[in-house]
């Protein structure tokens, strides 16, 4: 059989049509990559591999149900070691190389703040969960999205439950002399007075100081009521409560969620001196005056033990956090769209989430999603299966 | 509050003292300030931990293999980071050599051990009270390396060998002492200090990677004020820098006490360059 030229014409035509309405058709069933950036090695890494639990199976979850119509979820994960340069390195793979569609991550400000300038740059939607204030700009970085609460909440819950729960006035805070101590204590301080509190010793010190007497001698004579420590150093807290129990010395401290940290308990002279010792918390997982988890939180851990995911050697929050951005990103995918604009603009319009570790809606004119009545305190030594009670003061969740 | 500034003042002063005597010893030996010194001591704490608490150790065995960990970690300064720079010693290579080696351990062990301060075990099983074990036990370390030392360098064969290579190396050489032997033992010598004193402030001080340049830093002060080489003179500065820091601590408080104890070093040497014991060496010209 011969074939004209018209026929040849026609055929290639046809080849070409039919390649050309298959291309949609192969994409629309292309993974939707995200790129996730924990640190699961190195100093940071706790926080890391608790969160990790939560994402990877908020992800297996979703690609079970039939992922986003049709169309899975694909975690591409580097460990950053807990280094912002490799937190930077691993992010440039993963934009140019892998081409993914959204960042997840980092958890630890210290790598965000090297990470965030160059997502926005890119117009790459990005999703973290770090809590330094300037990690979230609308202005400057529009497109990244932040599911938990800031510096400014944290302090905030804490002084809020100081100086309105407990109804101590007077005021002793301490920091270390980090970035994050100082930065704090500045911070903190303004905000107590403004509560109506009276900050009645304020002071920086060497985390490495072995003997805090000589501090909490002094806040003991200005007539603290109560200690507000700053610090991510288990060591340097543990020493202000070891030294408030050698003094026999019955004041509240209030502060940091390293407060309630198994390494702080590690490092305390006795169990009692764990007591009355209030540090921050999120209320979506805590226990109440009954002992029972919210009940969303409650299946929650109902599924993590049907799956058979370690809580003991973690933090429910970590996990929780984990669990709710993948969500948060493929209801974006569904209802919005895949392209940075479409994520962005259904999630500055959509109404608040309700995961797991908070509720959080993000707005045209914020990008900070988490609630401020959800930071509370808790009892740091009520740790059970990675969860505390709530502080004296709450009522019921 | 007299009591509590003379126990604790006391008790950290010591440990300066021992960190200032390893940085001695390996002077004495090398005519090289080892800045590593600090990092023996952070090695003793967290080895000691390490042995009883993780490893379910007895006390006393934790106690001998801290100390063989500095022994160790003090011969592999002196293959590593001292030996190759003797030639260049006026270069001062061994500021570079030490310093990178102090802080490849430091790293190593914020990987491997923990960035978090860990807890170290109590030694003894007796109650707490205000002269506790945290305290005296540092000073019981320091009056035996003290005495250890000058029976060592007075009574036996091999302290005369030390005396010898410290005060001329070359006539000790030339004499057929072996004197890069006598060197590394010098090295294991001050690692065996240096891990005595992070292990006997082991409650004070927890276990913890970054004791290693607060050691390094407030041991190196008595060795400035004390004259350099000068193991007494390290000793007495190293206690009134205890007791100094202790007691602006109470008075000042916060940072500031650091600043005036680092105002207080300053002041020193600038009235007394060769610190408060040292004798000014002459130079042949």
């Amino acid at each position: 059989m011969s074939l004209t030229r018209r026929q040849a014409l026609k055929s290639g035509a046809a080849v070409v049509a039919a390649v050309g309405i298959s291309k949609p058709a192969i994409a629309q069933k292309d993974p939707i990559l995200i790129g996730y950036l924990p640190a699961v090695t190195g100093p940071s890494s706790s926080t890391g591999i608790g969160i990790t639990r939560g994402t990877q199976l908020a992800v297996d979850e979703i690609n079970k149900a039939g992922g986003v119509d049709g169309r899975m979820l694909e975690l591409i994960v580097r460990d950053t070691q807990s280094d912002p340069t490799k937190a930077v390195n691993a992010t440039a793979e993963l934009t140019r190389s892998h081409k993914v569609n959204i960042i997840w991550g980092p958890l630890n400000s210290g790598e965000a703040l090297a990470v965030v300038p160059i997502l926005a740059r890119q117009n790459m939607v990005q999703m973290h969960s770090c809590w330094v204030d300037s990690l979230t700009d609308v202005k400057k970085y529009p497109l990244c999205y932040r599911n938990g609460p800031t510096n400014q909440q944290i302090g905030g819950a804490a002084n809020r439950y100081a100086i309105e729960t407990l109804k101590k006035k007077k005021v002793a805070v301490i920091s270390d002399t980090t970035g994050y101590g100082t930065s704090s204590l500045n911070a903190y301080v303004p905000m107590i007075k403004t509560l109506g509190g009276e900050v009645v010793y304020q002071s920086s010190v060497d985390a490495a100081n072995p003997d805090l007497k000589p501090e909490e001698l002094r806040m003991q004579a200005a007539g603290a009521e109560v200690i507000m420590p700053w610090s991510v150093n288990a060591g340097f807290l543990s020493r202000i409560i070891n030294t408030r129990g050698q003094l026999n010395w019955d004041v509240p401290i209030v502060g940091q969620t390293t407060l309630g940290s198994g390494q702080t308990q590690a490092l305390l002279e006795k169990p009692e001196y764990w007591a009355k010792v209030y540090p921050n918390n999120f209320k979506p997982v805590c226990y109440d005056a009954k002992g029972k988890l919210p009940d969303r939180a409650a299946a929650f851990v109902d599924r993590l033990k049907a799956n058979k995911i370690e809580m003991s050697d973690t933090l429910l929050w970590w996990i929780g956090v984990g669990y709710d951005a993948p969500f948060m990103i493929a209801e974006a995918v569904k209802n919005g769209g895949l392209a940075p604009e479409q994520m962005a603009g259904y999630w500055n319009k959509a109404r608040a989430y309700p995961g797991v570790y908070g509720t959080v809606g993000f707005s045209a004119d914020s990008r900070d999603g988490y609630p401020d009545n959800e930071v509370v305190m808790c009892e740091a030594n009520s740790l059970k299966q990675g969860a505390f009670n709530l502080a004296p003061g709450y009522g019921a969740a | 509050m007299v009591l509590s500034i003379v126990l604790s003042g006391l008790a950290i002063g010591c440990v300066y003292a021992l960190i200032g005597i390893a940085y001695n010893v390996m002077y004495s030996a090398s005519r090289v300030f080892s800045f590593t010194a600090g990092t023996l001591g952070m090695i003793g704490g967290v080895l000691g931990s390490l042995f009883i608490l993780r490893m379910g150790l007895p006390v006393w065995a934790g106690f001998i293999l801290a100390l063989v960990g500095g022994a160790l970690l003090g011969v592999v300064t002196e293959i590593v980071a001292v030996r190759p720079v003797l030639k260049s010693l006026d270069q001062h290579l061994y500021v570079l050599s030490t310093l990178a080696l102090a802080l490849i351990v430091q790293q190593f062990t914020a990987i491997e051990w923990s960035t978090d301060a860990q807890p170290f075990p109590r030694i003894f099983n007796i109650e707490r009270n205000s002269f506790d074990q945290q305290y005296w036990l540092p000073m019981i370390a320091c009056v035996v390396v003290i005495v250890g030392l000058e029976l060592l360098y007075r009574r036996t064969l091999v302290g005369h060998a030390f005396r010898a290579i410290a005060e001329d190396n070359y006539a000790a050489r030339a004499l057929g002492l072996p004197e890069r032997n006598l060197r590394m033992a010098s090295y294991a010598l001050a690692g065996v200090i240096g891990a005595l004193a992070g292990f006997a402030s082991g409650q004070m001080l927890l276990a913890f990677f970054a004791n290693a340049p607060l050691l390094t830093f407030y041991g190196f002060v008595p060795v400035a004020l004390g004259g350099m080489g000068n193991n007494r003179g390290a000793v007495v500065a190293g206690l009134v820098l205890g007791l100094f820091q202790q007691a602006a601590n109470f008075l000042v408080g916060g940072i500031f006490a650091s600043v005036a104890v680092f105002t207080v070093f300053i002041l020193v040497l600038l009235a007394r360059p060769d610190g408060l014991a040292g004798a000014s060496a002459g130079r042949r010209v």
